[in-house]
């Protein structure tokens, strides 16, 4: 194919100037979960098709090359460790200081538990699972628990969600809420407090020592949205005082909180973006790690768009982004396949602060470190 | 059991040289014979010892098949044929049966005139050697003897590159050398028909691997010369005439018109001639748009690219040259392994100042790859070399699973054997057929065998099954018949007859499923068995039982004689 004057042509040869590095790989089937397992490794997973694969992948090591990133040519993913599912992999979670991470489905009534493996065998074996009390067409929602002790916090709607020891399978905690609203996320802030986001943008905040939970309903919520949630925090050790909680609709709506004070959220804005309910799924926001008060946003098209939350204001127009990645949308698969991929997931590098990793449903799955325009030249 | 056996020819895990042995169906093949190029000495090359511990290698070896010219798959091929010794025939496409014999040259030269080193081939080994080639085409059978037939497909990864087929009877093996499933700016994808193969054996440096895309390494590629050159520096591109450097011209080509740049770049004189001549010879073997631009213009005619002259070195100012490729032990190889201080000759050393980027564009298969050629060829079982069989259980599962075949992942210098389960065609005479069909009984289900009798006759590669009579007819031999005898002796009071007569009873009563006949000549009869009593006129009460029988009822002969040894029933 010579480079012909055609848009994504055009998009790859500007990309020499917008982005640092720019990693396209194609996965053999397309992921909703891009999970850290380690510094330089995540895993991804399958949903289409009732069997999946787990992959932990190694990133291109021409990322870490650093002076001497000229004489490496690595710049290929190495699937490190490879395992089975019987079901299509909602969500993935990696459990802190192990190699366990835990998965639930779209068509199980329990969530598996699995072991990574070592450097002695490259498959990835189930080890045990939690009963839940019911199936969820969408998965059970999981997080990781933050205490020394390997617990997962997991519900599909309000009044299930609990916090179970992986080990014993013993619940440790219960939320005591009769509300069969949805569960969109939740997060633990530190190794007590955590957070739930309902599907209905409500947000339900806990304390593992204490059986009651406060819930924030949204002030003028419109039906027929999804929401989603990101959570920024200094550590994992944090108090609510230093932490943020974005919260997004499907529509574009954002509500920036802090947690002192999550009645009223200190920020609401529009983001120009196309709402399309089929989507809901793939909603996605996410806080930069490193980089203050940045976040990235996808899950409407096959965009991740990155804000600068620091100029934004309750009033005034739709907030532009500092960067969008459109490399998805410009991918061979996208020109012959017959509807425009969708980004699923991304994901911030935890120590780069301009590298982010996104998916899309194509199988598309790509690693890149964009240029700021304003602070890079 | 009919097996085939495949040994990877090297130690543990070494990975770099591929040389492989298969022996099937009592033939034996030696599938690429490379050069590793880590090693100086005599590691480098294979260890024919396990063929043979002494001598040449001609009489154990019925074909050598070369997959492409790269040296780590023909490096060492001068080496066997020419200093352990094979006079057989190298099989390998003719593009590369022309490049071949360059990079052979090319490289004894570094070796042996740069670096001194004396226990390597010669120029004029090289040359003997190529003379026992015999080129292929493409889907094209080739009876290498009245057993052995080869067939080669199209690989991609390099300019002539192939992956074989080799048939023995009804048993086949395909050896995919280095292939690429999919299509670069100037060669195409691997194809293969549904050959159904017994066994398909593949390279697996790269099965754990998934490839960043084509247009991401060209954009660093692009980037990199255009930040330098936009600095005012200089870029020396080292790459092979006849691998990468048409892609990378078109490439920077078309770059230079899109963003209007003014930089010269150069190519080798010498190099462009010889790649325009073997790209002329091989057009069939690139893809479908290198041909059109081909009947349109020369490979290397372009706008902004120009013939080197050694006088423009010196020149200030950007520019971008392609020198060619590094063999090992050059000053470029050198400086593309990082190193910084070169010994020139006349003990003077420079510093390397320049910046290195390392890119590659080599195509190889990766785990998706693998999984696509096994989908187009459905083997029986599958073979994976080079790779480690602990961090590649994962890729095993999933192709055992997926497909249900076998996978095996042997460690160099280990042998495996697939069992393999070759169907044995058979003629069977209409005669037999309808005698068979004849015995009666149900009608015969198409899916239950029927066990038959017969003779079967192999003469000139056929096979017949025949009835016993005409086999013997066909033959000319004169049929003989077994018959055994046995003599039991009884105490019975009764007259001969009367013995008979109870033996007679005594036989029915027990044999209820045979036919028992008591013939009035004084004989019974059970199926081919005759007994028949008689007595000496001494002693009428000591009877002798005469059994006979022929050798199909030797069973029941020997049954029935045991049986009357114990004596009758009163």
């Amino acid at each position: 194919m010579d480079i012909s004057s055609d848009e994504s042509d055009d998009w790859f040869i500007e990309s020499l100037n917008t982005y640092k590095d720019l990693h396209v790989f194609q996965l053999e089937h397309p992921t909703k979960v891009i999970e850290w397992t380690g510094d330089k490794n995540i895993c991804v997973a399958g949903y289409t098709g009732s069997r999946s694969e787990i992959l932990e992948l190694l990133l291109p090591l021409k990322l870490y090359a650093g002076e001497n990133q000229g004489l490496c040519a690595e710049r290929d993913f190495k699937v490190q460790h490879g395992g089975f599912s019987e079901e299509p992999i909602e969500s993935l979670i990696h459990i802190s200081g192990t190699r366990c991470v835990v998965t639930s489905g779209s068509s199980s009534s329990t969530l598996q538990i699995w072991d990574i493996g070592g450097d002695d065998s490259d498959v990835i074996k189930r080890t045990g699972v939690i009963n839940l009390k019911s199936t969820s067409v969408k998965g059970c929602k999981i997080a990781p628990g933050l205490t020394d002790e390997p617990a997962v916090l997991h519900g599909s709607c309000i009044s299930e969600v609990q916090l179970t020891e992986i080990a014993t399978g013993r619940v440790l905690y219960t939320v005591a809420k009769e509300s069969s609203d949805s569960v969109s996320g939740l997060q633990f802030v530190n190794a007590c407090v955590f957070l739930i986001c309902a599907s209905d943008g409500t947000l339900f905040m806990g304390d593992t020592r204490d059986p009651s939970t406060c819930h924030y309903p949204l002030e003028d919520s419109k039906s027929g949205l999804h929401w989603a949630f990101g959570l920024r925090s200094d550590s994992s050790q944090s108090e609510p005082s230093g932490c943020t909680v974005a919260r997004l609709s499907s529509s574009g709506h954002m509500l920036l909180s802090d947690l002192r004070n999550l009645q009223s959220p200190f920020c609401q804005t529009q983001l120009n973006v196309q709402h399309d309910a089929s989507k809901n799924d793939f909603l996605n926001v996410s806080w930069a790690p490193v980089l203050d008060r940045c976040l990235s946003v996808s899950g409407f098209d096959g965009t991740v768009h990155i804000y600068n939350t620091i100029n934004w204001s309750t009033e005034g127009q739709s907030p532009q982004p500092v960067f969008s990645h459109r490399g998805h949308e410009m991918s061979d698969e996208a020109k012959y396949s017959g509807s425009p991929p969708v980004v699923t997931t991304h994901s911030w590098h935890q120590s780069r602060p301009k590298t982010l990793l996104s998916a899309a449903t194509d199988g598309s799955l790509h690693v890149w470190d964009w240029v700021d325009k304003i602070t890079d030249r | 059991m009919p097996d085939i056996k495949v040994t990877p020819l090297g130690a543990g895990q070494d990975v770099g040289r591929s040389c492989i042995l298969v022996s099937i169906g009592g033939k034996n093949i030696m599938l690429d014979c490379g050069m590793h190029m880590g090693y100086n000495d005599d590691r480098r090359f294979p260890d024919f010892s396990y063929i043979t511990q002494n001598g040449r290698l001609t009489e154990f070896l019925d074909c050598v098949i070369i997959s492409h010219f790269h040296l780590d798959h023909c490096g060492a091929l001068p080496y066997m044929s020419e200093m352990v010794g094979y006079d057989g025939p190298i099989y390998m496409t003719h593009p590369t049966k022309a490049i071949c014999p360059i990079l052979l040259e090319d490289f004894r030269k570094i070796t042996v005139d740069k670096k001194g080193e004396t226990n390597f081939f010669t120029s004029q080994m090289i040359k003997d050697c190529m003379k026992k080639v015999v080129p292929l085409n493409l889907h094209q059978t080739v009876q290498v003897d009245e057993e052995l037939e080869i067939k080669a497909y199209y690989a991609g990864h390099v300019l002539g590159a192939a992956m074989v087929q080799i048939k023995v009877g009804s048993e086949s093996v395909v050896y995919t050398g280095d292939y690429n499933m999919t299509p670069d700016r100037h060669l195409g994808a691997a194809w293969i028909d549904k050959c159904r193969p017994d066994l398909l054996i593949s390279e697996s440096t790269y099965a754990t691997t998934i490839r960043d895309s084509k247009r991401c390494r060209e954009r660093d590629f692009l980037k990199k010369v255009h930040e330098t050159v936009e600095r005012g520096g200089k870029v020396l591109i080292p790459v092979f005439a006849l691998g990468r450097a048409q892609e990378l011209c078109i490439l920077l080509e078309t770059f230079w018109e899109r963003m209007n740049l003014k930089a010269p770049i150069y190519f080798s004189t010498g190099l462009t001639e010889k790649a325009n001549h073997y790209y002329k010879l091989f057009i069939t073997w690139t893809n479908q748009k290198i041909r059109k631009t081909f009947v349109q213009r020369n490979m290397f005619e372009f706008k902004h690219i120009k013939a080197f002259d050694r006088s423009y070195a010196d020149n200030p100012g950007p520019m971008v040259i392609m020198p060619g490729y590094c063999v090992q032990g050059t000053v470029g190889h050198k400086i593309l392994n990082g190193q910084k201080k070169l010994e020139m000759e006349g003990r003077a050393t420079l510093d390397v100042k320049l910046q290195v980027e390392y890119m590659s564009f080599s195509a190889h298969a990766d785990a998706k790859g693998i999984m696509q050629l096994i989908r187009m060829a459905e083997p029986r079982n599958m073979l994976l070399v080079h790779g480690e069989a602990k961090k590649m259980e994962f890729l095993k599962d999933k192709i055992e699973q997926e497909f249900s075949i076998s996978c095996y992942m042997p460690a160099n210098g280990e042998t495996t054997s697939i069992v393999t389960n070759p169907s044995v065609p058979v003629d069977i005479s209409l005669n037999l057929l309808k005698r068979e069909m004849a015995l009666g009984g149900p009608l015969p289900d198409a899916k239950r065998p029927r066990t038959m009798h017969g003779t079967l006759i192999m003469k000139d590669n056929s096979l017949r099954l025949v009835s016993p009579e005409q086999a013997l007819k066909e033959l000319g031999l004169s049929e003989h018949q077994l018959r055994f005898t046995c003599r039991v002796q009884l105490h019975d009071p009764h007259s001969d007859n009367d013995t008979l007569g109870r033996i007679y009873t005594h036989l029915k009563s027990v044999l209820k499923t045979y036919s028992i006949q008591h013939v009035p000549d004084g004989t019974v009869i059970v199926e081919s068995i005759v007994i028949k009593v008689t007595s000496s006129a001494e002693e009428p009460n000591l009877k002798v039982i005469l059994l006979s029988w022929s050798y199909q009822d030797e069973e029941l002969g020997s049954f029935l004689s045991t049986l009357l040894k114990k004596g009758l029933p009163s």
